[in-house]
């Protein structure tokens, strides 16, 4: 178990908006060191990071020239995984007592358009229209639900579920319901995912402040354990986004060891959770992703989605403040979001989307190109 | 985008082959454990072997799985010549070759055809691809169509 405590977080609005990424990344890590009761001048270390907004240090500009180090994080839509797993280690290691990790982004509208290069591939894969992250979410759920018999209500129910969680949430930026009919008559994007069943890149930011659960009781009387991070690269034979081949030989998802090593490091297991957020890129990431962070068994998803299990007021509520569906994809914050939300959660300060029973253990699941998890087991 | 076999420049060297007898994918296969990758890798990601020998694939194969193009790629990356008012929709497959699973476009089908298992085999297909000059070459490019698909 770690020993490091959240005793802070803040947001910056998801959406679209006139501010910089930057700009709403300072903004997020100012509510969040409101929220601890500290100032920057009090921080030891910040680890941040944007995949499209800048770099994150220069945001000391803004916050204060006090000379504390700050560190760059660029790991893709893990990036906001891997700042928070960069300051546990910096905090565990005891080079700080007190750090802040902090994500933004401001993506331009329509699908990323990453190079073939930047991903080690060749150039043919991309100008021949075989690179795009919406082929990929198609074409993994297309035959997860030939092995696993999903249906296509299944996936209409999640994002239904995703746009009814955005309008109970001030910060979300899709606050508009659609039904489960609406979904499935949208725009078919990549078979069987229509336009509604995707997440669309955005912009807003995510902060944390953490310290050494020693000195946490210094700051709040409800600081929020974070019992483990965890990331993962993929293994050989998972399926992962940008493969132009696969092996015949197929294996788990780095979201199966990701989980698996947050949950071992946390002594708690998928049984034990009461809120849950997964990266849901698209109705079928987070149907998948269900099994591959151990919360059923693969299939299950079937019954349990379509018995309103994952709903707010269901056994494990997923994606409570909307997920990736109704927030947007700013990368770099969304990883960060996440943990927000559950921390939230487990304060019981999350409003009119707050999940009932008094939840006390939460999970966040973060994956993304080119196959790569990061999870975390919340504890209060 | 039609089926049939044409004549033009490969998109890329050391992709596929024509030969006599019809097109060939290039892969490689790992000496030590047998991994066959698509196209040819330098090295293996599995038993972390460092040679990999280059191999021709299977022409025919089982469809994995398969989605839609629905809009426009953004260009770049991508290339195809076609405007955004002229972009046709196209679909996208992974096709069990038995040793390995490959990328490729699917042609020769409608969607609402396609069936994950059924038989596929491999075609050159014409792609007009955009230069950054703005000049167009008709290049070829490797795709799957039913088996007996015209």
């Amino acid at each position: 178990m770690s020993g490091v405590s959240i005793i802070g977080v803040g947001l910056h609005p998801f959406g679209r908006h006139v501010a910089s990424g930057l700009e709403q990344g300072a903004i997020a890590a100012r509510a969040a060191m409101h929220d601890a009761g500290i100032s920057w001048s009090d921080v030891d270390y910040a680890f941040g990071g944007s995949d499209d907004a800048g770099r994150a240090d220069t945001m000391v500009a803004r916050l204060g020239l006090t000379g504390v180090p700050f560190i760059n994080v660029a790991n893709g839509c893990a990036t906001g995984g891997s700042s928070l797993i960069s300051a546990v280690n910096a905090l565990e290691a005891g080079a700080a007592d007190v750090a802040v990790v902090v994500g933004f982004d401001k993506h331009p509208k329509g699908a990323f358009d990453p190079s073939a290069e930047e991903y080690g591939l060749p150039e043919w894969y991309a100008a021949t229209g075989l690179m795009l992250t919406t082929q990929f979410f198609g074409l993994k759920i297309q035959r997860y639900m030939h092995e696993h018999g999903i249906s296509a209500s299944t996936l209409a129910k999640v994002a239904a579920k995703a746009y009814r969680n955005g309008t109970l949430n001030p910060n979300a930026w899709r606050r508009n319901p659609y039904t489960e009919e609406q979904v499935l008559a949208s725009t078919t994007l990549a078979d069987p995912l229509t336009k509604l069943m995707f997440c669309s890149p955005a912009e807003g930011g995510a902060a944390l402040v953490l310290c050494r659960s020693a000195i946490a009781r210094r700051f709040t009387s409800r600081a929020v354990q974070l019992r483990s991070a965890a990331l993962h690269s993929r293994p050989f034979g998972s399926f992962e986004v940008f493969s132009p081949w696969l092996s015949v030989e197929r294996g788990d998802s780095p979201s199966v060891n990701a989980a698996r090593s947050a949950f071992e490091r946390a002594g708690v297991g998928p049984d034990d959770v009461h809120v849950a957020q997964l990266q849901d890129t698209e109705s079928g990431a987070e149907v998948m992703h269900l099994a591959e962070c151990g919360f059923c068994e693969h299939g299950e998803q079937e019954r349990m989605i379509q018995d309103g299990e994952t709903e707010l007021t269901g056994r494990l509520p997923v994606n409570t403040d909307g997920g990736c569906l109704a927030n947007g994809e700013p990368i770099g914050a969304s990883g960060l979001r996440q943990v927000v939300e559950v921390v939230t959660q487990l304060r019981g300060a999350a409003g009119d989307r707050q999940v009932p029973g008094d939840p006390r253990v939460g999970f966040t699941h973060v994956y993304g190109a080119p196959g790569v998890s990061a999870c975390t087991v919340l504890t209060r | 985008m039609e089926t049939g076999e044409s004549t033009g420049r490969p998109v890329a060297p050391g992709v596929f082959e024509v030969r006599r007898d019809g097109p060939v994918l290039i892969g490689a296969t790992c000496p030590s454990c047998g991994v066959t990758s698509f196209p040819v890798e330098s090295s293996c990601p599995r038993c972390l072997s460092e040679t990999m020998e280059p191999c021709d694939l299977p022409r025919s194969g089982v469809l994995w799985s398969w989605t839609t193009q629905g809009f426009p790629p953004k260009s770049p990356p991508f290339r195809g010549a076609a405007s955004a008012d002229s972009f046709e929709p196209y679909l996208v497959g992974y096709i069990d070759l038995g040793r390995v699973i490959v990328e490729a476009r699917l042609v020769g089908v409608e969607p609402a055809a396609v069936r994950i298992g059924q038989a596929v085999e491999l075609r050159l297909v014409p792609f007009p691809m955009s230069a950054d000059d703005g000049s167009v070459d008709d290049v070829l490019i490797h795709a799957f169509a039913p088996v007996g698909a015209p």
